[in-house]
């Protein structure tokens, strides 16, 4: 499948990066969806998962934004020919270099501009055939963690054999129980989470 | 901080003293400056012998045509389809401090369909200009007036390649706007008449390529300062064996009334009627090529009630469907941004050169430089501006 560049970066850190795009259209990005971006010259590609997206206004587009009845052009000048100041937060979650995949951080984040792809679904599948990657989500603070994990969970179950799927589940509520055993609140609202 | 704003504070209490007072002056002369275009407007008498005299000494008012002089008019509508096409340009001068001396032009246009639901094209043309022909005026640096007025017959040209390019799939006609008077400045400041003869031949063979490809333009003025319809007034207060030189000078009743004040009152998307603009240049220069300009006041809508001029040439202004065309493009394109054509603020937002751009231009400039073997340097009154242009530092 071919690569579907997405956007490129504005800035980055070992734990996750911020990356800018046009403005999204009704399927990318999303919320929880995988991506990756290269680190290392190539060397090493980050995946992460799409936590947060911001769309900052400018004065002109608050402007235009009381005109009654606005017609299509202007909106369309707005959308594809000014810079929609449009950004999307993504945490890491491992990365994939010639050892295969790892579930951990990052050695070095991207560099600015770097392209940031959708990762197909073959990549999917084998990057959640461990749960270790829910390690990271779930540790992680001030973002969304239980929506994010469960969103990741529900993209990951979807592209295996139906058959296939509760099993995954089960296992996955499994290792988030030993990861939460310390917070039965939080494991027992996560748990419902996946399961619906 | 360089600038103590704590030794300006009672300066600022008197500027803001000598605006009040001269607002408060204006009310109470505006109204009669009002009453007097009514009543000129209802009795003309002998306006045209005074007007014909006045222009014998030069005069550089307001010259009325058929329209009443105190009408004004509603917007009309704009055609389903319509293309408003506009362009702007914003300049870098040479700095002899610099690395290298240039200067460069950056044109803005935007191709807008309306009807169409479909974005508009952009376009942004950047030229540098480095040869001798462009940086010397004979023995001195070029005048940033000369570049700018290269910069308007850049934009002038602009207009006309792209109105003349718009590939027509109906016949929806075409608007084409500037953020300018029509009446280039530089006419205004040009000493050498050879080189005004030459910048005026360029930008009047501009208005020709545009007339050509069936467009119209308008060149549009936000806060116009001028007070053509004002003097217009004043004229006709006189007598018509007092007119000369010397009286034709004085501006009492109406000082320091402009004509934006004169209709600030125009109902939100109306306009005044069309005057002639009597300025030697328009009639020295534009006239004889059939461009004489003509101007309105239009009241672009919004909550603040813009006041633009709206300057035309005269086969815009004589043919009553593209002054339509030109009110009707201007109301619905200023609708969007509350009193200013939309198209004319993506145009310079596509022109303008920030900072950081030129700083990379500069960098662009000395790697090309030492790719060649030389040693660009700034002067060291640059360096010393960029060492000292940030914060001041105070050691503690």
């Amino acid at each position: 499948m071919a690569e579907i560049p997405i956007g490129r970066m504005l800035r980055s850190a070992t734990t996750g990066f911020t990356f800018g795009c046009s403005v999204p259209e009704p399927a990318v990005p999303i919320f929880g969806t995988f991506v990756k971006a290269p680190a290392q010259r190539g060397a090493t590609h980050i995946i992460g998962l799409i936590y947060d997206i911001v769309i900052e206004d400018d004065p002109f587009v608050r402007q235009m934004i009381a005109t009654p009845d606005l017609p299509e052009e202007y909106i369309l000048d707005q959308r594809e020919n000014r810079q929609v100041p449009l950004e999307v937060s993504v945490l890491a979650v491992g990365y994939k270099n010639g050892d295969g995949v790892n579930y951990a951080l990052p050695p070095q984040p991207p560099i600015t501009l770097d392209s940031v792809e959708l990762c197909s679904e073959e990549e999917i599948v084998t990057f959640t055939r461990s749960l270790d990657f829910l390690r990271l989500i779930l540790a992680a603070r001030d973002l969304p963690a239980d929506e994010l994990v469960a969103s990741a969970l529900q993209q990951a179950a979807a592209m295996r054999p139906v058959d296939e799927r509760p099993r995954y589940l089960k296992e996955a509520g499994r290792y988030i129980a030993r990861q939460l055993s310390f917070d039965l609140p939080r494991l027992d609202n996560l748990l419902r989470r996946i399961s619906m | 901080m360089a600038l103590e704003l704590n030794k300006l504070t009672y300066q600022v209490d008197d500027l803001c003293e000598t605006l009040l007072n001269r607002s408060e002056e204006l009310a109470a002369s505006v109204p009669v400056a009002r009453e007097e275009l009514r009543i000129i407007a209802q009795h003309p008498t002998d306006l045209d012998k005074k007007i014909q005299k006045a222009l014998n000494f030069r005069w550089a008012g307001a010259i009325p045509t058929d329209e009443q002089l105190d009408a004004i008019f509603p917007a009309p509508a704009l055609p389903e389809r319509a293309d408003i096409i506009a362009a702007d340009g914003s300049q870098v001068y040479p700095d002899r401090h610099g690395l290298a001396l240039y200067y460069l032009i950056n044109i803005g246009s935007i191709v807008f369909k309306h009807g169409l639901g479909k974005a508009p094209e952009c376009f942004s043309q950047p030229a540098v200009y480095h040869e001798t022909k462009d940086l010397y005026d004979g023995e001195n640096l070029v005048a940033a007036a000369l570049i700018n007025a290269r910069r308007d017959i850049t934009e002038l040209a602009e207009l006309a390649v792209r109105a003349t390019q718009l590939e027509k799939d109906d016949s929806a006609p075409t608007l084409t706007l500037l953020d300018n008077g029509l009446l280039l400045y530089f006419s205004l400041q040009a000493t050498d008449r050879a080189q005004l003869d030459e910048i005026l031949r360029l930008y009047l063979a501009e208005l020709d390529n545009l007339r050509r490809s069936g467009a119209v333009i308008a060149g549009i003025v936000d806060r116009p300062q001028a007070a053509s319809v004002v003097r217009l007034l004043r004229l006709a207060t006189m007598e018509l064996d007092e007119i000369n030189e010397d009286t034709l000078r004085v501006t009492s009743p109406f000082e320091r009334i402009i004509d934006r004040r004169l209709f600030e009152e125009l109902p939100p998307e109306h306009r005044t009627a069309v005057f002639a603009n009597a300025s030697p240049q328009n009639t020295d220069f534009y006239k004889p090529r059939g461009h004489k300009i003509h101007f309105f006041y239009l009241n672009a809508g919004g909550n603040s009630g813009t006041i633009l001029r709206v300057e035309i040439p005269e086969w815009v202004a004589n043919d009553p469907e593209k002054l339509d065309l030109v009110h009707a493009g201007i109301v619905e394109q200023s609708r969007v941004t509350g009193g200013f054509p939309y198209v004319l603020m993506r145009a310079h937002e596509l022109a303008i050169v920030s900072n950081a751009e030129r700083n990379d231009l500069d960098q662009m400039v000395m790697q090309a430089m030492i790719q060649r073997g030389m040693s660009p340097e700034q002067s060291l009154k640059a360096q010393g501006k960029a060492w000292t242009g940030g914060s001041k530092r105070r050691y503690r």
